[in-house]
């Protein structure tokens, strides 16, 4: 349950995030995205109040009012950077407190500062709206949408042509009216202080709610407005506050909860909130289920009794039958007589299908567009394609899928087990061989489909970039764009995972350090105004390869060098180190070269934690930079940890594995090919090229089987861009291994730079070493 | 420390179950705690350019574990296997496992905490590195290893 609620707030923050920073890059809100901001907080909102985190309920809450105000006034948003600094704020206290509701010690935070000020920026949007007016639809009863906290009659003011300064004539008005009327409120509300009210009032007149006061009528009141001067016209818009939804117009349900599932309340309140999503004018009783845990009793004693208007009642009704917890409901009333539903219908469902919620008949209040889609149903054919969180997926436990691999890992070493066993040796085994056949393709095919169930593309990965680029933009005031490029390459969901930090530390870096403090400096360098921040990824042989790269001010070598040396990390004359060791240099820990230590970097533990997070999924990661120009950061991460095809080969009593992708050729030499350099190193020549031959049992000490380079096998390698010949003294065969990787133990002597990648265990129970060519290319 | 696995046994908290293997005639002890189970000898992998005393790694059903000769690691020069020699699995907090290739494993004994003394502190005497505690018992004096020096320190 708790999983689960964690599971869905976050991927609703996250979608959030997204939407928020489309609509901010466009500086625009679609009716769209509002909907969808508003039904996410909608169901946090539900969700939370059903785990009990009142303080998230809460939260939420408070944000769905401000879209509320925002979809059903449209007001003009002067503030859009408050606006968003808001929401984000609020989506990032939620995302904390959902960290630490997963903690065992869990307190609620107090979210009251932050719910202040959206009310308060709600309360501002709205008073905003009144001063802006409205257009032709103001002639709605203004005591609906509006809702003025005065109740009473509304009128519509207008004054003769070219009378000028209407809002002083208006505010006569009102000074008239102002005795013979016990409440009084007015649109737009400013006419003393701003002139500009003006012309809001010639467009669209001047609106005032009044209650008259005792012995004064409705009709004295209108006089009064009509006596005074330069008014032209005084129209009655709406009559007293709009009456509650008639009972008469729709269908009451008496709803029974299973007993003993608790909290009734709140499971009444999810069951509002489902109807809600597709019908409007829900009315329930008791009332404050909400914030007042005592209903829970009443409910179970007395039912809860759900009052709603749709033109489709048994649709609402299977919501309703469908909501968790609900035992049996009893429809208590029908709407009785026909409605005039469906008329409206058409003008108020301007984008969903019709499938989607079912646009309820307007009561004559309502804004003219429909509540909301229900969730699970299909989008509409027209929406942007970035939408696309929506997609008929399900959410499985990882470790179901660890699991899984881990099986089929085992899988694929039984079937080489069963085989290659010893006693099948000699014997004639033709169908034997064939289903062997059959079985292995299948194996491999279904590998293949649990690797690609765990690939995940890298895009989420890097739009929760465009977030930290984002505050940091705004805190440190520099302008950049992030751009990506191939952010639907895959790669294994555990890679993934440990991919986060070190993007986000590179990412910071890039823009604390890399790009230059002040536009004119970049002016003067002859760049764009506009620095740039650049994350691709591409596939290539068997790794991803994942670039950040920035347009800055470079890394300054001779900067890291003097930094080092006073740090005392350097190892040998300073006179040694070539560039690109220095640039290296500062992903060792204790380096940094800003002087200041700011929020987002400069402590020194930044990349060196990016090296060493890499570093435990298997990659590696390396630093470009050219003064001036930029820096790049390389990352090379395998595509996936756990299977390798590999060639298995024979040094002494060791066996090797060379993965695959690595292997461009393998042969027997030929006298006339070995090449000897003035040191005595060895080459070998292959149509026409030279590489240098290693033997693998002269590097790792072994006890070869033969030492002369035309008995055993040369296999010609590929890695890091460059070629090599291994010398091993035979070829034993193909397999699919799994990779496990060394015990810590063996981790700390450093195999891995030794070219040992990890080891597997092979059909007979014995071990193999897998080679990493990379390494042994650049260290031997 | 001592106390975390005997709880529930019919001895006092403070006591140990220590077991008891021999090295070239001497008798050293390790804690039980850290012992997972003892298979014999088996094929061991070698693994190039780890130090000497990490013998290689075997396969212990499926999970790949590195072996130390306690010989060579006490510098004491080694021995043909037979069939009486022992791989003793240890296994660290975190289920890092270990095994440890002794002469031959001998008995458990509970041991009260009033026979254990701690070592003296004399670091130049080589082998004392790997010494945690000796224990005085009737049949004579015994040193308790450190499992997790034996294994870590390089």
């Amino acid at each position: 349950m708790a999983d689960m609620y964690v599971f869905e707030t976050t991927t609703l923050l996250e979608q959030l995030d997204q939407i928020l920073m489309k609509t901010e890059s466009e500086s625009s809100f679609g009716e769209e995205e509002i909907n969808e901001i508003f039904r996410t907080m909608h169901t946090i909102k539900g969700s939370s109040a059903m785990m009990g985190l009142d303080n998230m309920s809460k939260l939420a809450h408070a944000v769905e009012d401000m879209f509320y105000i925002i979809r059903e006034d449209h007001p003009e948003i002067n503030s859009m950077e408050t606006l968003y600094d808001l929401v984000f704020t609020a989506s990032d206290l939620m995302k904390a407190e959902i960290e630490l509701i997963q903690e065992d010690d869990y307190s609620p935070t107090d979210f009251s500062g932050q719910i202040a000020r959206i009310e308060e920026f709600a309360a501002v949007l709205k008073n905003g709206e009144k001063a802006a007016a409205k257009q032709p639809e103001a002639a709605k009863p203004a005591a609906s949408a509006a809702q003025p906290s005065v109740s009473g009659t509304s009128v519509k003011v207008t004054f003769e042509e070219n009378c000028k300064m209407e809002n002083l004539r208006a505010l006569l008005v009102i000074n008239r009216i102002k005795e013979i009327c016990s409440a009084l409120e007015y649109t737009p509300s400013d006419i003393e202080d701003n002139s500009d009210t003006a012309d809001i009032i010639i467009k669209n007149g001047f609106d005032i709610v009044f209650t008259p006061a005792q012995g004064q009528t409705d009709d004295s009141v209108i006089d009064a407005i009509k006596d005074c001067p330069n008014v032209k016209s005084c129209e009655i818009s709406g009559k007293g506050q709009a009456a509650p939804a008639a009972d008469g117009d729709s269908t009451a349900v008496r709803i029974y909860f299973e007993d003993d599932c608790k909290m009734e309340n709140l499971r009444a309140l999810l069951v509002v909130n489902r109807v809600r999503e597709v019908c409007e004018s829900v009315s329930y009783e008791p009332a404050d289920i909400e914030d007042n845990s005592d209903t829970a009793k009443y409910i179970i004693e007395n039912g809860f009794i759900l009052r709603f208007k749709s033109d489709k009642p048994d649709m609402v009704l299977r919501v309703i039958e469908d909501a968790p917890s609900v035992k049996e409901y009893e429809v208590i009333s029908r709407p009785s007589g026909a409605k005039s539903g469906n008329a409206a219908e058409n003008n108020t469902a301007p984008a969903e299908t019709p499938k989607a919620a079912a646009p309820a008949p307007k009561a004559a209040p309502a804004a003219p567009q429909p509540q909301t889609g229900s969730r699970p149903a299909p989008q509409p054919a027209g929406k942007a394609p970035s939408g696309g969180a929506k997609q008929s997926l399900i959410s499985v436990n990882l470790n179901k899928l660890d699991t899984l691999l881990d099986l089929v890992g085992e899988i694929v070493i039984t079937e080489a087990m069963v085989t290659s066993n010893p006693d099948l040796k000699g014997l004639r085994l033709d169908n034997f061989q064939k289903s062997a056949r059959q079985l292995r393709k299948l194996n491999s095919e279904l590998q293949d489909t649990v690797m690609s169930i765990r690939m995940v593309p890298l895009s989420g990965a890097f739009s929760k970039m465009t977030r930290i680029v984002r505050d940091m933009k705004v805190k440190l005031g520099k302008d950049v764009d992030l751009v990506f490029e191939g952010e639907e390459t895959e790669v294994d969901k555990s890679v993934i995972d440990q991919l986060n930090d070190p993007l986000m530390h590179m990412v910071r870096n890039s823009m604390d350090h890399g790009i230059e403090d002040s536009a004119e400096d970049r002016i003067n360098a002859g760049k764009p105004a506009k620095g740039k921040i650049t994350l691709s990824a591409y596939n290539a042989s068997g790794e991803v390869i994942i670039v950040v790269a920035d347009d800055g001010q470079g890394i300054d070598p001779t900067k890291v060098l003097a930094k080092a040396e006073k740090n005392g990390i350097l190892t040998k004359p300073a006179s040694e180190y070539s560039e690109k060791e220095i640039l290296n240099m500062i992903m060792l820990p204790g380096f940094s070269t800003n002087e200041q230590v700011t929020e987002y970097s400069g402590r020194g533990v930044g990349m060196d934690v990016v090296r060493k997070n890499i570093e435990k999924i298997g990659g590696t990661v390396s630093v470009d930079s050219k003064k001036g120009q930029g820096t790049s950061f390389i990352i090379k991460i395998p595509l996936s940890l756990s299977i390798v095809d590999g060639m298995e080969v024979s040094v002494g009593d060791s066996i090797f594995t060379i993965p695959i992708n690595a292997i461009r050729e393998s042969f027997k030499a030929k006298p006339e090919q070995l090449v000897k350099d003035t040191d005595g190193k060895e080459m070998v020549m292959i149509r026409g090229e030279c590489f240098p031959l290693i033997r693998l049992y002269d590097i790792y000490d072994l006890k070869p089987g033969t030492e002369d380079l035309y008995e055993g096998i040369v296999i010609l390698a590929e890695g890091d861009g460059k070629c090599a010949c291994l010398f091993a003294d035979e070829l034993i065969g193909e397999q699919q291994v799994v990779v496990k990787p060394f015990s810590p133990l063996l981790n700390n002597y450093n195999v891995k730079q030794h070219g040992m990648a990890g080891c597997s265990i092979l059909g007979d129970g014995s071990i193999t070493i897998i080679l990493d060519v990379n390494n042994i290319i650049s260290d031997f | 420390m001592e106390a975390n696995n005997t709880a529930n046994k019919n001895f006092s908290a403070e006591d140990i179950e220590v077991l008891f293997f021999t090295i070239d005639g001497t008798i050293y002890g390790i804690e039980i705690k850290y012992v997972n189970e003892i298979i014999g000898i088996e094929q061991i992998t070698v693994v190039p350019k780890i130090p000497e005393h990490i013998k290689g790694v075997i396969n212990i059903r499926g999970k790949v574990v590195p072996v130390i000769s306690v010989r060579k690691r006490f510098g004491i020069e080694e021995i043909p296997y037979d069939d009486r020699t022992c791989i003793i699995v240890l296994e660290f907090d975190g289920g890092e496992q270990v095994g440890i290739i002794v002469d031959r494993v001998r008995e458990v004994i509970v041991v009260n905490h009033n026979e254990i003394s701690r070592t003296p502190d004399a670091k130049n005497v080589n082998s004392n590195h790997y010494i945690k505690s000796i224990v005085n018992l009737e049949s004579g004096i015994r040193l308790l290893l450190d499992c997790e020096k034996l294994v870590r320190d390089s």
